[in-house]
């Protein structure tokens, strides 16, 4: 989230589209409800009608996967109707950017951007008109033929009602009513925020999904102002967090790149990860990159080495080398891997078209599966119908204590960092997560001590100062206050910086006092101030709201430096330093200072520095080239999806999505059937408010099992009728990946839609569940048997193995299916 | 209470034993019936352990109340379930003159009018109760409309059966010297009978069934 | 003590079942197997171990649009409480709140109440023998807590407190609402003390009495036989003794030779 949980309260029109707010984020909903208490409607655009449309005032169908034209249309309406906020847009964007002539559109270039290689594209093209200095070429006017404003009409002119209509199934009455309602937000001082999720990103135009809107509210000027902003709603209460860590393969702590082995030095590395602008009032704080690389390198090596000794021991991609979850089971499937942790994981039910990912894990020699329960993904090798005398997987089960067995902290999507404490101790053997791998690197650190091999240095000569030492050095007991105080880091010698002295040992107060040279640690550079002198940030339980938005600001910490909205530099007219919005300001200059929030990018008002700083030139993309499927977001269908055509273009699916179907195995588990007759229904999976992920934690909790215990399909009523299927009765739904046995949910809140001259009916399916219960397991005397079971297995059995090709996400929000009485 | 020389046989050992089956459990449902009907009698359930056990002790005796009824009826029904018109008519116009001065109070057969309509009171009311007893014992097993007629139904029995049975005991003990060795021994007074029942005692010696004390039994004595 | 209210808005509910699992949490009620049954409503109705839950309900009106209903349906704790008046042993009984509260050392298992609650209630429990029910979570309303169920609200769709504030609330926001909208529970049974206010017409939602009041059967039970048999046994007995008085004992001896008063 851009902004965060709180601030929905202050927004004039909540949009929840791609998400199920109040089933899947229930605790949003107190501030959905508060902005609708003011008078702000709630528009919920959803193929389904959910817990979320039953409370808005406008709700919207479309069918899944046609999200970009839905806002496409979007656009072209504020565009058509000059709704942009445009003061905004013209100081805080790249409208008035003028773009490489030879740039080519979709609508011009047979659906394709210029530039498309096979399935790639050189982005050559994309780039923009310099002066003899190399600073871009701008029209204030916006009137350029080739400026980023006038490109951007061009290209959505093709998105009328009517196409749109079209594709998404949306009534058109309906689209202009959402637009109008939303586009209303354009005028200053109103805002408008968008709450999305998983029904944004699992698709094979995931990102652009994001990127649709993400202009949408820079036309109206909705980022950086209290209310607004781009909010995505996460689907765990700490993904948020460990995206921040590098939970995903491309990135380091701090969104710092991986390196790659053509990177072979630090210094290379650096040069190619430091963007340079040459516009003039730009800040481009990621000049700054070297600063934070260097003291991460401190923090996982200390002063033991020097950086380029640490450089050179991380471990380097290939270079291009994808090791993204799709493409990570793929090669596991092929035999690839030797071993694998499942680590808080359960694949074999949240990976897409699971039968792959459960033939994968056979393919391993061993698995160790640290978890809170039993799961599928450990339990594998004795799924019915599976010959466990087959199976060559050694599997290791290291239980590990759940939440509120265990201390640490939280980054919700609000991206607050909140300290939690244990609570209960953990039952029989389980260990915290930290003291699990406090033991395994002990143990590997012993090993290479007495072995060597290669690299050794690299794990022998990291730091791990995570907890009061015993005789032999050795960390007793994990504790988390210490990993705190390095993820925040150290001056690791006497600095004097700007004339002030910071001591040896000292906690950084800051990210902008990270040294280059050496002399400071920080595991994660955005996390730079959570842990001060003053104590852990986290920890902080303040709940006055000194700002009158509800930023709450001495509640825990967020980050950066504790700024609660980011881009909040774009919240005030950039000539007088007032907030567009007098009523909610985020910040505000008094004449000497900014006051409110942290402010975030700007400089004295009226001193023409753009806000945006984390963008080398300094404002908001509406063109954006660093995507991988193009600069503007155009229409594709889900690779598999009811029509044969794409009405926008010749262009049928995103071009840049990497396949396995057709290079692949040859084998069921990676097919595909798009505009097949045996598979007629488009389908969703999606979540409910009583289960968790695959439901590892909440199928074995009574309580909540008992209030959804089986996996169900939602079935259109006339889609039932059609089939003769009755409310409550068992059915199969099956793809052409696999099949799921579901209780049949017969329901109007489906309706089938008309979709280019077709009737196109639309199913949906939780994942939550798996075929593991505890009703298998043996209970000696005195343990607590759970009173309620739980039935069904994977949704994810139908998924598609196919991705985004900005992020690998599979596509598991549409997908062709086909449903059947049982039996047939 | 041993029956004198002369006596007249009014009942026998079935219906004595019918009777006092009856008369018992009737009490024990009357009286616990009243522990559950009003708080201020709850403590009656205190000696039994608890309101729950007199709750029992009132479901059970309700299922002995039960066949004692059914006896009564298949005993009574006959001499005390059918009205005589219009002697019995007659007798109602003068309360029996139980209220007040009456001369000449018309002659009833073995059961008055009073104690007609207290036999009828016991029996539709006694069906009733058991029936609704019944039911609201088992009340999820039916439809709550009709169960919910039962209580109402069961109040109203209550409503029937108890002043009667206070007037019954009156009447069978101080109120009518005499009528309560009928019921312990079997045997009236003559005098008793020609008061009470002088119909019967008529027809009986008209037909020589009466039974007398100490006397031989007569030829045609019915069974 | 002033009497309290649970004001249940649902054109805030969201169907979260917040409240049916905080219910289930504070009470220390078991789950039991349950099976989907083609909705979300789970288990299908209330239950001994289960006080409160969301009941589910679609509606489709003419034009194609969908309505989704969810109401929170549990005890509503009323002024003229049918339980109360039906409970033989003082079971059930009125707190200073208004509330309806639940003795359960004191219940009998009698049943009395499921019949006789217009809202269909209270629920049995065959292993302890006795009726369970929402009690407005006394225990922790009695230490000047909300209800868990209150608690537990994200939306703010339950909110708990004194009773002429929350019934102005509730038509505050009916009024605010508009349409079909209305108040719920302060126009019968003496007034409950969970109000709703519904978004619908009150017939419209599933198990839900249009008019409810104590049942006439309870009335006629309580309210008339109940005090007439105290008369009439009263009568008789006083009725008798004034009898034996004034005309004595009817004399039933003779002059005949078995003669003898009765009762030697």
């Amino acid at each position: 989230m851009t902004n965060h949980w709180n601030d929905i309260e202050n927004s004039d029109c909540v949009l929840a589209m791609g998400s199920n707010p109040a089933s899947n984020h229930p605790i949003s909903f107190k501030y959905v409800t508060k902005a609708m208490e003011k008078g702000a409607p709630l528009i919920s655009v959803d193929p389904r009608f959910t817990q979320t449309s039953a409370r808005a005032d406008i709700y919207a169908p479309l069918r899944s996967g046609t999200d970009i034209a839905f806002l496409g249309g979007m656009i072209k309406y504020i565009l058509d109707n000059n709704l942009i906020h445009e003061k905004y847009v013209k100081a805080y964007t790249n409208a008035s950017f003028l773009v490489n002539p030879d740039f080519k559109m979709p609508g011009e270039n047979n659906g394709v951007f210029s530039g498309l290689v096979e399935n790639k594209y050189d982005k050559s093209t994309w780039s923009y008109q310099t002066d003899a200095d190399g600073v871009i070429l701008k029209d204030p006017t916006l009137s350029d033929p080739n400026c980023v404003y006038r490109l951007l009409k061009k290209h959505y002119e093709r998105y009328t009602p009517g196409v749109v209509s079209n594709i998404t199934g949306t009534p058109k009455d309906k689209l202009i009513v959402v637009y109008e309602a939303y586009t209303k937000t354009g005028k200053p001082g109103k805002a408008g925020t968008i709450m999305y999720a998983m029904g944004w990103t699992q698709h094979t135009v995931g990102v652009q999904n994001i990127r649709t809107m993400s202009i949408i509210q820079l036309l109206l000027g909705n980022m950086g102002v209290a209310g607004g902003g781009v909010n995505a709603l996460r689907g765990e209460s700490n993904v948020q967090g460990s995206t921040d860590m590098a939970l995903l393969f491309h990135i380091l702590p701090g969104y710092l790149k991986t390196p790659v082995a053509s990177w072979q030095t630090l210094e290379e590395y650096n040069r190619k990860n430091t963007p340079a602008t040459n516009e003039p009032k730009s800040l481009n704080w990621w000049k700054n990159y070297s600063k934070y690389m260097a003291s991460l390198l401190r923090a996982h090596y200390g002063k033991n080495v020097t950086l380029e000794e640490a450089y050179r021991y991380l471990p380097k991609r290939e270079d291009g080398q994808d090791c993204s979850w799709l493409t990570l089971f793929d090669n596991m499937y092929k035999g690839k891997f030797s071993g694998l942790f499942a680590w808080g994981m359960n694949p074999a039910c949240s990976g897409a078209s699971s039968h792959k990912v459960r033939q994968a894990l056979a393919q391993l020699d061993w698995m160790v599966n640290v978890n809170v329960y039993d799961n599928e993904t450990g339990s594998f090798w004795r799924e019915p119908g599976l010959d466990p005398s087959k199976i060559k997987t050694e599997v290791f089960m290291l239980p590990c204590s759940a939440f509120m067995e265990k201390e640490g902290s939280i980054t919700n999507s609000g991206r607050w960092m909140q300290w939690r404490y244990k609570a209960v101790d953990s039952p029989g053997v389980a260990m915290p997560d930290g003291d699990i791998m406090t033991e395994l690197f002990c143990r590997l650190k012993e090993r290479y001590e007495k072995n060597g091999g290669p690299l050794a240095d690299a794990i022998t000569r990291l730091t791990w100062d995570y907890g009061v030492k015993d005789g032999a050095g050795r960390v007793r007991h994990f504790d988390p206050d210490y990993v705190a105080r390095e993820v925040n880091g150290y001056f690791l010698e006497d600095k004097v910086i700007g004339g002030v002295l910071y001591k040896k040992g000292t906690l950084v107060p800051s990210f902008g006092l990270l040294q280059d040279d050496g002399s400071t640690s920080s595991g994660n550079w955005l996390y730079c101030n959570s842990y001060t002198e003053k104590g852990n940030m986290a920890k902080r339980r303040g709940n006055e709201d000194r700002s009158f938005i509800g930023l709450y600001s001495d509640w825990a910490w967020c980050w950066p430096l504790n700024r609660r909205i980011i881009y909040n530099g774009a919240s005030v007219d950039p000539d007088t330093g007032m907030p567009w919005d007098k009523k909610n300001p985020v910040i505000r200059w008094d004449g000497a200072e900014w006051k409110g929030d942290v402010p975030d990018g700007v400089a004295a008002p009226g001193a023409g520095r753009p806000p945006f700083i984390m963008k080398p030139d300094g404002v908001a993309n509406i063109f954006g080239p660093g995507l991988a499927d193009g600069p503007f977001p155009e229409h594709y269908e889900p690779l598999e999806c009811p029509i044969e055509e794409n009405l926008l273009s010749p262009q049928f699916i995103n071009p840049t999505i990497v396949r396995w179907d057709e290079v692949g195995t040859g084998t069921s588990v990676d097919a595909r059937a798009t505009c097949d007759p045996r598979f007629p229904f488009v389908c969703s999976t999606y979540r409910v408010s009583e289960h968790w992920q695959t439901g590892v934690l909440t199928r074995w909790a009574p309580w909540l099992a008992e209030m959804q215990p089986e996996l169900f399909v939602e079935i259109g009523s006339e889609l039932a009728r059609l089939k003769g299927f009755k409310n409550g009765e068992h059915v199969m739904v099956k793809s052409v990946r696999g099949e799921v046995e579901a209780v049949a949910i017969v329901t109007d809140r489906y309706k089938p839609m008309k979709v280019a001259g077709m009737t196109v009916h639309q199913v949906g399916i939780p994942w939550h569940y798996g075929w593991v219960t505890t009703n298998m397991r043996k209970y000696v005397h005195g343990d607590k048997v759970p009173e309620v079971f739980t039935g069904g297995d994977s949704a994810n059995l139908l998924t598609p193995f196919i991705g985004d090709p900005n992020t690998g996400i599979p596509e598991s929000k549409a997908f062709m299916v086909n449903v059947e009485r049982k039996g047939v | 209470m041993i029956p004198k020389k002369g006596m007249i046989k009014s009942t026998d050992a079935f219906e004595r034993l019918v009777h006092w089956w009856l008369a018992i459990t009737c009490i024990i449902l009357i009286i616990t019936g009243l522990g559950m009907m009003f708080h201020s009698f709850n403590f009656l359930g205190t000696p039994l352990g608890g309101l729950k056990n007199l709750k029992l002790v009132h479901n059970f005796t309700g299922l002995l109340f039960a066949p004692a009824l059914f006896f009564a009826i298949l005993i009574w029904w006959r001499e005390a379930g059918v009205f005589k018109m219009p002697e019995d008519l007659e007798w109602i116009k003068v309360a029996g003159g139980y209220l007040w001065h009456v001369d000449d109070v018309p002659e009833t057969g073995k059961y008055n009018p009073g104690q007609k309509a207290f036999f009828l009171a016991v029996a539709i009311f006694g069906i009733l109760m058991v029936a609704s007893g019944l039911i609201m014992w088992f009340p999820l097993s039916l439809p709550s409309g009709l169960v919910q007629w039962m209580y109402p139904f069961h109040a109203l029995g209550m409503l029937v059966i108890f002043p009667f049975v206070l007037v019954h005991i009156y009447l069978g003990t101080i109120g009518v010297p005499g009528s309560a060795r009928a019921i312990f021994t079997g045997y009236v007074t003559r005098s008793w009978a020609e008061k009470q029942c002088p119909g019967w005692l008529k027809e009986m010696e008209k037909e020589g069934r009466l039974e007398i004390y100490g006397e031989e039994k007569e030829e045609a004595a019915h069974g | 003590m002033a009497e309290k209210i649970k004001l249940y808005d649902t054109s805030k509910c969201t169907g979260c079942r917040a409240c049916q699992l905080a219910c289930k949490q504070w009470n220390a009620l078991p789950a039991g197997q349950t099976y989907n049954t083609g909705t979300y409503q789970n288990p299908p109705d209330l239950q001994s171990n289960t006080w409160m839950l969301i009941r589910f309900q679609e509606m489709s009106n003419g034009n194609g649009d969908v309505k989704w209903l969810f109401r929170k349906d549990a005890c509503m704790h009323c002024t003229d409480a049918a339980c109360i008046k039906v409970c033989p042993s003082g079971a059930l009984f009125r707190t200073k709140y208004g509330s309806v509260a639940l003795d359960k050392d004191k219940c009998i298992g009698c049943k009395e109440c499921i019949s006789a609650c217009p809202f269909d209630v209270p629920r049995y429990d065959p292993v302890t023998d006795k009726i369970a029910k929402c009690d407005l979570c006394f225990s922790r309303i009695d230490r000047g807590m909300e209800p868990s169920c209150v608690k537990a609200c994200p939306t703010g769709a339950l909110s708990f407190g004194d009773k002429d504030e929350m019934i102005a609330r509730a038509h505050a926001r009916v009024k605010e609402l508009g349409g079909d909208a209305n108040v719920y529970g302060d126009q019968f049974v003496g007034g409950t003390h969970m109000l709703y206010v519904l978004t619908e017409k009150p017939s419209v939602y599933d198990e839900l009495p249009e008019r409810p009041r104590v049942p006439l059967t309870v009335i006629a039970w309580k309210d008339w036989f109940k005090p007439l048999t105290l008369l009439a046994a009263g009568g008789v007995l006083a009725g008798s003794f004034i009898h034996y008085l004034t005309h004595g004992p009817k004399d039933t001896s003779g002059d005949d030779q078995a003669g003898g008063e009765g009762g030697e």
